[in-house]
């Protein structure tokens, strides 16, 4: 079962184009991957319904179109930017909010509020980037969501705060029959919580996978010469004053001088990258 | 239970497995005594649900860990013996991890045997 079922969902800028097929597995953490510009923020948008798009989604098998209010109140978002009115206290924009979705959990939201110490009572323009964060973040829980879905979750957010947030997406994943799919630079928090990665990249899906199978599908190696034999096998070669570090799918590869080890997400966008851009 | 995760050594499902046999071997994880569940596992140590699953698949798949669907996972019963062989398999797996370090790196096998007999005689303060 998926939480969400994409299938060739395009949106055409004229000088961008997004052209995406990819399953999102309910019950688990998909973290989205890509260049500034490869169609992240597009993509959410478009699964919100914020951007025009065509194409088709399910959302937990049931398609958008003639089930408008029923999928809307299944999925929540945390945009980059709060996509509220920030001249509102958080007093205001409960109420609103409240009115909106009939799930809304209101002790929760009083729980959390308490909780991360934001004040219900002063303007949220005045919030720092983590408190904004954060407050988008609860707004979306107290909605009861099935799926979530995050934009850049933790960018410019300070490492502590990063790891409230890390946690109250794992207490959101707590449910099995939730699904989260996050877009982040920051891959190291994909190393830690993600199960599948997607790899964007100038708007198509460049690889879709279980991110353990992923990380052991590759070997990174740093090599002292570049042989013939290993340049074959080598994926993304970066060369250093020091010798050349590469991608493999190459179990156990051998020779002299080589340091082999498991690649970490961020490694293996790196390289592939490097790959794709050589083409 | 309780289990420390190193970003460093080796793949996070091997080192949950590993501490949890380890508990299991010393007795701190009784037969019958319920674990965490998958979700709450992975939350607790903020790593993958897929990551956790794997760990406890595993587990199960060796006998030290039963699930009753709907209920949990819980550990397995083990008999004695079978507990102190597997803490010789787990115990010569490591020494052939040793021996492979010993020999990528020139030592030759009688020098091995060596270090090892001191490591025997070393008074246990230091670890």
């Amino acid at each position: 079962m998926n939480g969400l079922e994409i299938k060739n969902l395009a949106v055409d800028f004229g000088n961008f184009k997004l052209d995406a097929t990819l399953n999102v597995p309910r019950g688990c953490v998909t973290g989205l991957v890509g260049r500034n510009g490869a169609g992240k923020s597009t993509l959410i948008k478009a699964i919100m319904r914020q951007q025009e798009a065509s194409g088709s989604i399910l959302y937990n098998g049931i398609p958008f179109f003639g089930n408008e209010t029923e999928v809307l109140r299944r999925i929540a978002c945390v945009f980059d930017s709060p996509h509220f009115s920030t001249y509102l206290r958080p007093k205001r924009l409960l109420k609103i909010v409240k009115g909106m979705y009939p799930a809304f959990d209101e002790e929760l939201y009083g729980e959390l509020m308490e909780k991360f110490a934001l004040p219900g009572d002063k303007l949220v323009r005045t919030f720092s980037t983590g408190m904004k964060r954060k407050f988008g973040l609860i707004l979306a829980l107290c909605q009861k969501p099935d799926i979530l879905l995050l934009d850049e979750p933790t960018a410019g957010i300070d490492p502590y705060d990063r790891g409230v947030i890390i946690d109250l997406i794992q207490q959101f994943m707590l449910d099995e029959g939730h699904t989260v799919l996050f877009s982040t630079h920051i891959t190291e928090d994909l190393d830690k919580i993600a199960d599948y990665i997607v790899f964007l990249q100038n708007g198509k899906v460049l690889l879709s996978e279980e991110k353990e199978t992923l990380c052991e599908t590759y070997r990174l190696v740093q090599a002292p010469e570049l042989t013939d034999g290993m340049r074959e096998e080598a994926i993304g070669v970066q060369t250093s004053m020091f010798g050349y570090t590469f991608l493999t799918r190459q179990k156990n590869p051998v020779g002299e001088g080589l340091l082999v080890k498991t690649p970490t997400v961020e490694e293996i966008f790196i390289h592939l990258l490097g790959e794709e851009e050589k083409k | 239970m309780h289990i420390q995760l190193s970003l460093r050594s080796g793949p996070i499902y091997e080192q949950i497995e590993y501490q949890i046999r380890a508990q299991i071997f010393s007795g701190e994880l009784k037969a019958g005594e319920a674990l965490p569940s998958i979700r709450t596992l992975a939350k607790e140590l903020t790593v993958g649900i897929i990551t956790a699953k794997r760990a406890y698949d595993d587990l199960i798949a060796e006998g030290f860990l039963y699930a009753v669907p709907g209920k949990g996972v819980f550990v397995a019963e083990h008999r004695e013996d079978e507990i102190a062989h597997g803490k010789t398999e787990r115990l010569r797996e490591r020494l052939r991890e040793a021996k492979k370090f010993a020999r990528e790196n020139g030592i030759p096998p009688e020098q091995f045997a060596e270090i090892l007999q001191e490591i025997m005689e070393e008074n246990d303060e230091r670890s």
